[in-house]
């Protein structure tokens, strides 16, 4: 998941930048609006972090600019103020939430979870895929009810999969969005991820949730459960 | 042109200036036409009685006159001159004194027609009357005589000079002393203004609180607005003060706590969740003070906000934030409803209710705007299907922030925030339970007059 932080605080930036990395995001830091504005319409992006209280350009502004310029990702705004004009103002302009400094970052992640599944489609905060369930909120997985343990790195590659169930991902686009950018691409990490991920979801291989399609990708076979 | 004094003054002596000199030329005119008509009387007068002096011989025809009626014909250069021209407009006779002048007379006029005029003749300005006369001779012939008299302008000048400086000289001093009164009117009238401007000047040294007057009514409006400008301004800048006070006071509590922490040398894991906590209350009590010091409180001057449209609003943005939630929210707004006030103030409270409903109800919201028909203010309810609030819990709810030591965990500070700004504005906020089964919150406003 590739995602945007405009923040004109450099000790936060640098920290938002640090965690969000660490819980295994893609991250571009901008440190003001224009840099910001240059970032969200020249990236593919899942998601921005915007300050209201910019440089340059104000994150109402960018935020309205983006919009006018077709950038439908989610878009949280930081609020130092916390008054509700700067909050429906922000949330009019075209932001999809809002969190108030300071903040948890686990509130944080919390709700860029939400975000990030919500515009994939998904209502819910739990995703389930046959007798796969993936818990965004808590971040934990469950295959017919039996705890699942995956590290962090393990986790985001299948939140990416079952965010878009019955997709063709390709490599790169998984890599791209798990991985810094700089990240030696022809290792077989990815690889060894997945397999991986097939053994523990799949100890017996009666499932195979993860499909390779040669030279194209990957797929989550497993259809959204209805309701 | 910045005082209204000068301006008053200067308009009024303008027009003062120009309706005196209108009249005075009026009358100045006046006085000459009939001053004029009346030189022409007198011409005409010395026409008929040089026609009765005038004699005829033994067959009827004429003979100039003999004995002049006015001994100033008969002196030379005495200004009164007569001629008497024949049909042929030779001069058939002139009075006496026009023997050293060399002033032609001669003029021709048909019977009974007579002609005024003004003429400048061998350097004299000349009022002459001129008169055709017809004189029947006993054979019954007529011959035509035309009389013409004529009569200096310098006794007419004189005259109408001396009326025309008394005029100007009773004008002038009309125009001083109307100035004098005019201008006495003005200080009088604007006293009140002077009055005041001292009084805010009284005000702004600190002498006094507030204007007292008493003012004219047509300054009443002013004066008290003024007085709720300044009584805002003071209740503001002391609400200020207060929240500087609270703020530097509790933020010493959690500092104190950290401060003794990091010297008894406790552990790692419990400092940093120590930390933790005692960051979230100085958070906690940060927003509070600073969301308590921007209200802006009842402001006389505030333009009305309508209640329906910032609910709306709300309610767009809160229904974006709890997508995943989706109450079902019915309004009832009646859009006349509006609020005396600021509406960032407006704003705050009813996100903070808004935004508990949200929080805490299962899945309906009702919220109702609607004319107070008791006191004729405004009542708004919001109410939601969720655990509600027990009354005994209220008073801590609302005590909240205003008691920033007693921590009630789990409860953010909105309600007791929102109750703060209601006061403020001389408003009230009730809790009772809502048929729906969780909290109903309702906000009163009085009449704000």
């Amino acid at each position: 998941m590739h995602i945007l932080v405009v923040e004109d605080e450099t000790r936060l930036r640098e920290q938002l930048r640090d965690q969000l990395r660490q819980s295994g995001y893609v991250v571009d830091v901008a440190a003001d609006g224009e840099e910001g504005l240059y970032f969200g319409e020249q990236y593919p992006l899942d998601l921005a972090i915007i300050d209201i209280g910019l440089p340059k350009l104000s994150g109402i502004e960018l935020i309205r600019r983006l919009r006018s310029h077709d950038r439908h990702f989610p878009i949280l705004i930081l609020t130092a103020r916390g008054n509700w004009q700067d909050k429906v103002e922000g949330l009019e302009t075209g932001a999809d939430d809002y969190l108030v400094k300071p903040f948890h970052f686990e509130e944080l992640e919390a709700r860029l979870n939400a975000l990030l599944r919500r515009a994939s489609g998904w209502s819910k905060p739990v995703l389930d895929c046959g007798p796969i369930s993936l818990d965004t909120g808590k971040q934990s997985i469950t295959v017919s009810g039996n705890a699942v343990e995956l590290t962090a790195f393990e986790y985001k590659v299948l939140e990416y999969l079952m965010l878009h169930a019955g997709e063709v991902i390709s490599k790169t686009e998984l890599t791209d969005n798990i991985y810094e950018q700089d990240y030696d691409r022809d290792s077989n990490v990815l690889e060894v991820f997945i397999g991986r991920l097939r053994r523990k979801l799949d100890p017996d291989n009666t499932l195979t949730p993860i499909e390779t399609l040669r030279g194209r990708g990957y797929r989550f076979r497993l259809q959204a459960n209805a309701g | 042109m910045h005082s209204l004094h000068s301006r008053l003054l200067l308009t009024a002596s303008l027009v003062l200036a120009g309706f005196l000199g209108a009249t005075g030329l009026a009358l100045d005119k006046a006085f000459r036409v009939s001053a004029e008509a009346a030189m022409q009387e007198r011409l005409q007068s010395h026409i008929y009685a040089l026609l009765a002096a005038a004699d005829e011989d033994t067959d009827g025809r004429m003979l100039p006159p003999q004995q002049l009626p006015e001994p100033r014909f008969a002196k030379p250069d005495s200004g009164l001159y007569a001629a008497i021209t024949a049909d042929g407009g030779e001069t058939l006779w002139h009075s006496g004194s026009l023997t050293w002048q060399d002033i032609d007379l001669n003029e021709r006029q048909n019977p009974g027609e007579r002609r005024f005029s003004r003429l400048a003749r061998a350097g004299m300005q000349l009022y002459t009357l001129a008169f055709g006369v017809a004189w029947e001779d006993n054979a019954g012939t007529e011959s035509l005589y035309t009389y013409t008299v004529a009569e200096d302008t310098s006794v007419f000048e004189a005259e109408v000079d001396s009326f025309r400086s008394t005029l100007w000289r009773w004008l002038g001093g009309m125009a001083l002393a109307l100035l004098l009164v005019q201008g006495f009117i003005l200080r009088w009238g604007l006293r009140p203004l002077r009055s005041v401007t001292a009084d805010l000047q009284q005000v702004e040294k600190g002498h006094t609180d507030r204007l007292h007057g008493p003012y004219p009514r047509e300054l009443s409006g002013l004066t008290s607005s003024l007085n709720s400008l300044i009584e805002h301004s003071k209740s503001v800048q002391s609400r200020y003060r207060n929240s500087l006070d609270d703020l530097a006071h509790t933020l010493k509590t959690p500092l104190a706590i950290l401060q003794s922490s990091h010297a008894d040398g406790s552990d790692a894991d419990a400092d940093r969740v120590l930390v933790r906590e005692q960051v979230e209350r100085m958070d906690e009590i940060i927003s509070h003070q600073l969301q308590r010091a921007a209200v802006s409180g009842r402001a006389t001057l505030a333009k009305p906000v309508a209640v329906g449209k910032v609910v709306d609003r709300l309610v767009h943005s809160l229904n974006k934030v709890y997508r995943e939630k989706q109450p079902t929210v019915e309004l009832r707004l009646d859009p006349s409803v509006s609020f005396t006030g600021d509406e960032a103030d407006l704003m705050e409270v009813l996100g903070n209710l808004l935004d508990n409903a949200y929080k805490y109800c299962s899945s309906v919201i009702k919220v109702c705007v609607q004319v107070d028909k008791h006191s004729d203010g405004i009542e708004i309810s919001i109410e939601d299907d969720g655990p509600g609030i027990a009354p005994e819990q209220v008073d801590g709810v609302l005590q909240r922030g205003a008691r920033m030591d007693e921590t009630i965990p789990g409860q953010g500070i909105g309600l007791s925030m929102a109750n703060e700004i209601i006061t403020l504005y001389g408003g009230r906020l009730s809790f009772a339970a809502s048929p729906l089964g969780g909290a109903l919150l309702r906000i009163n406003f009085g009449t704000t007059d």
